[in-house]
């Protein structure tokens, strides 16, 4: 199985680090060079760890664990209203990006209320094409028991619940951090810090499992291997978008409209295979960008 | 009422209004307040009791005016209405005309004393509104149906998500009455 880290160092000798990730059959996810100084985001096959560690030590450089790097998280609050948002939804939101991921902060229609609280179509379609979706509920133990579990039980992703009240468990979600409940200023108190680190961990878990599912029957390639060859597209250059390219678990989200693109990223060579072969290229439901999923070896050879 | 409990709803929601006050400035406006919920119901209802009577002061109750070489000079004694009496000069006279000697001391230039005296403030209106924002901030959000009971010392709102009942409305005058009659017994 892939983990994912960072090394925190500087320039100097960098390529040997590289020329290692991919001696081990691992990638670099991404790079950010600031002067002298580079963090890289890799993934290496987990029993190779000591030898990246190695050669870290011997760059000067320091080695970060990134859980959650290479994916896409929904964190959702039932609406942007202020009883919801910013805290502590942002909060969590914040913390998940400390743990490498990438995260979008969303707010449903008619999520507002207890009986009347519901989530539509077009919602759970947006929260499925993340790789797992956090609801932070609110105060009431009766109106998350009785309504509010409605939002997420035909969900596919992975969820985790955030809530106040000490629920003991909940039906369809992976995880569930109790205790937070709403919020009118940051989570900065030393017992917050610790729920934030919890729904961290609870996060990391779900994320764990999807990943072993996914070793069972691994994909074709690892997104991140794509992620290079559609990088040189050039919309993708041209792109002004903070993150152009997001990678997921099971493939990549590209923030390039999709009736243009989707032609020019099919035909994207990868180990000799068109790139439509071997994953299936779809609209985004968020407008102006293109969903990857990567088949896998098994769809891709029985073909 | 709800089977499940709801402790750490009110915990938080207690924690929330102290909070919310606290920001809008108006911990002093409130000196007591009363949550009552019931989620199964549902139906959502706070009580508070406000700090100082609604009536209008003269500016002759909270200042001593003294007429000036242009205009009028204001020493204020009850420095809790100094916001308000500087905002309404500000409306009547302009900001040029009210010069701040000190904390305590004004000079409104073009203004005549004895007009300065009778001059009446209701900062009420404005106190009170916040309070409703700080009410609206922690009031659930779907909860839109409501009934509120007002006076000059208490304000009781009531919200439900459907039709308000009137055995709901009942709870509440009775809260409403019982914060009054808490006053008085205080008093």
């Amino acid at each position: 199985m892939y983990e994912v880290l960072m090394f925190d160092g500087g320039v100097y000798k960098i390529n040997e680090l590289y020329e290692l990730i991919e001696d081990v059959g691992g990638f670099v996810i991404q790079k950010t060079q600031v002067q002298v100084q580079i963090t890289v985001t890799l993934a290496i096959p987990e029993e190779e760890r000591p030898v990246i560690e190695a050669k870290t030590v011997e760059l000067g450089g320091k080695l970060i664990d990134v859980p959650l790097a290479g994916t896409e998280i929904a964190v959702v609050a039932p609406t942007l209203g202020r009883h919801h948002m910013p805290h502590p939804t942002c909060d969590i939101a914040e913390q998940l990006r400390r743990a490498g991921a990438i995260t979008v902060v969303m707010g449903l229609a008619r999520g507002k209320g207890r009986r009347t609280a519901q989530i539509s179509a077009d919602e759970k379609a947006v929260i499925e094409e993340y790789d797992a979706a956090i609801f932070v509920l609110g105060n009431f133990k009766d109106c998350i028991l009785e309504h509010k579990v409605k939002l997420f039980e035909d969900l596919e992703v992975p969820v985790v619940v955030v809530c106040g009240p000490e629920v003991g468990s909940l039906p369809s979600c992976e995880g569930l951090v109790c205790g937070v409940g709403r919020k009118v200023e940051r989570m900065r108190r030393e017992e917050e810090i610790h729920k934030l680190e919890e729904v961290s961990a609870q996060v990391e878990k779900v994320v764990r499992q999807k990943r072993q599912e996914l070793d069972e029957d691994p994909l074709f390639v690892h997104p991140a291997e794509i992620k290079d060859r559609i990088a040189e597209l050039e919309a993708v250059q041209q792109s002004l978008r903070p993150a152009p390219i997001v990678l997921h678990l099971d493939g990549l989200r590209v923030k390039i409209p999709y009736d243009e693109w989707k032609d020019q990223i099919a035909d994207v060579e990868v180990y000799g295979r068109r790139l439509g072969d071997i994953a299936e290229i779809t609209d985004s439901r968020l407008g102006g960008s293109t969903l990857i999923r990567i088949k896998t070896r098994a769809e891709v050879e029985s073909r | 009422m709800s089977e499940h409990d709801e402790s750490f709803a009110y915990r938080n929601f207690d924690t929330i209004l102290r909070q919310v006050m606290a920001e809008l400035n108006v911990t002093r406006m409130v000196t007591d307040y009363r949550i009552k919920a019931d989620p199964d119901a549902p139906y959502f209802l706070i009580s508070l009791r406000l700090g100082r009577a609604r009536s209008s002061i003269k500016v002759s109750d909270m200042a001593i005016v003294e007429p000036a070489q242009d205009g009028g000079k204001i020493t204020i004694t009850d420095e809790n209405w100094a916001p308000a009496l500087l905002t309404r000069l500000w409306q009547e006279y302009g900001r040029d005309a009210v010069e701040q000697l000190t904390r305590f001391e004004l000079i409104v230039h073009g203004a005549n004393a004895d007009v300065l005296e009778d001059m009446e403030l209701d900062p009420g209106e404005e106190l009170r509104s916040k309070v409703l924002d700080a009410v609206w901030r922690i009031f659930p959000e779907g909860f839109k149906v409501r009934h509120n009971l007002v006076d000059d010392q208490v304000m009781t709102i009531l919200g439900t998500e459907h039709d308000m009942e009137d055995e709901w409305v009942r709870i509440a005058e009775e809260l409403h009455e019982e914060m009054h009659h808490e006053r008085k017994e205080d008093d």
